[in-house]
């Protein structure tokens, strides 16, 4: 399917649109998350953490699955677009990652005595973003278009058979690690006043996701329709 | 008596803070190249 200059152009004001509007956001989870939210008893301050570490963690899963998802999509259909929106989730996904690894350390030194540990969690989330990380090199290290897609397509899937087991890991291994506290089959366990700020940086971060997906997605749209228009 | 909660807002600021260069700086590396 040809993708026009106008389309790609259209796609990218309306992420960047919803970036600004999710970076709005941020500032208020800021705000509620470090002025209003109580700090823990026994945690201290390093507690509030938790309302950016999660959020992120969230996100990134979210990002990697939609990755595996939009990739079978793109292995069933041949649309390039499935491609591109594939690629620009790992990248946004990787990038929320970041956010992921650095935020659980500084959480984890006050709390737990030590930067890092090697257990189940830790480690599996440490290789989803090494898988990731090899997904867009290997994105970067095949020319032909279609034989990238389809490679990507298949370490996509991959990479996504890798979330279930990050998420379930708290359950399946003893691990330091807390367990979840929102996505679980009971009740969130948590003050209403800390579970309003969580929810609230939840969507704030979904939002991150869409703006940042649909930008970079918009942008790869544009460099096909300029090469389309090159090589007409 | 009940014990006051450890004073460990450090930690806290340097996450926040480098969550909001992460986030601010890849919205603004999407910014550039998308004006390419």
């Amino acid at each position: 399917m040809m993708v026009t200059r106008d389309t790609a152009r259209r796609t990218i004001r309306r992420g960047l649109i919803l970036s600004g509007l999710a970076l709005a956001g941020l500032v208020a989870v800021y705000v509620m998350a470090l002025r209003y939210t109580p700090v823990e008893r026994l945690q201290g301050p390093a507690q509030k953490i938790f309302y950016i570490h999660a959020p992120a963690a969230w996100a990134a899963l979210m990002a990697f699955a939609i990755v595996g998802l939009v990739s079978i999509l793109y292995l069933w259909l041949r649309d390039t677009r499935l491609d591109h929106f594939a690629a620009a989730s790992a990248e946004v996904g990787l990038a929320f990652s970041v956010v992921m690894l650095t935020t659980g350390p500084l959480w984890g030194k006050p709390i737990w005595g030590t930067w890092w540990t090697w257990d189940a969690r830790l480690t599996l989330t440490l290789f989803l973003f090494f898988l990731f990380l090899g997904y867009l090199t290997l994105r970067t290290a095949l020319n032909d278009p279609a034989e990238r897609a389809r490679f990507s397509a298949v370490v996509g899937i991959l990479g996504m058979l890798l979330v279930p087991f990050v998420h379930l890991s708290v359950y399946l291994f003893r691990t330091l690690h807390p367990q979840p506290v929102l996505l679980k089959p009971s009740a969130p366990s948590m003050p209403p006043e800390m579970l309003r700020t969580l929810l609230t940086s939840v969507a704030v971060f979904t939002v991150l996701y869409l703006g940042f997906t649909l930008t970079r997605y918009g942008i790869a749209l544009l460099g096909e329709a300029e090469e389309s228009r090159d090589a007409g | 008596m009940q014990a006051s909660p450890p004073d460990n807002a450090g930690y806290m600021i340097v996450a926040y803070l480098v969550t909001a260069v992460i986030v601010v700086g890849y919205a603004w590396s999407l910014w550039v190249r998308s004006k390419r």
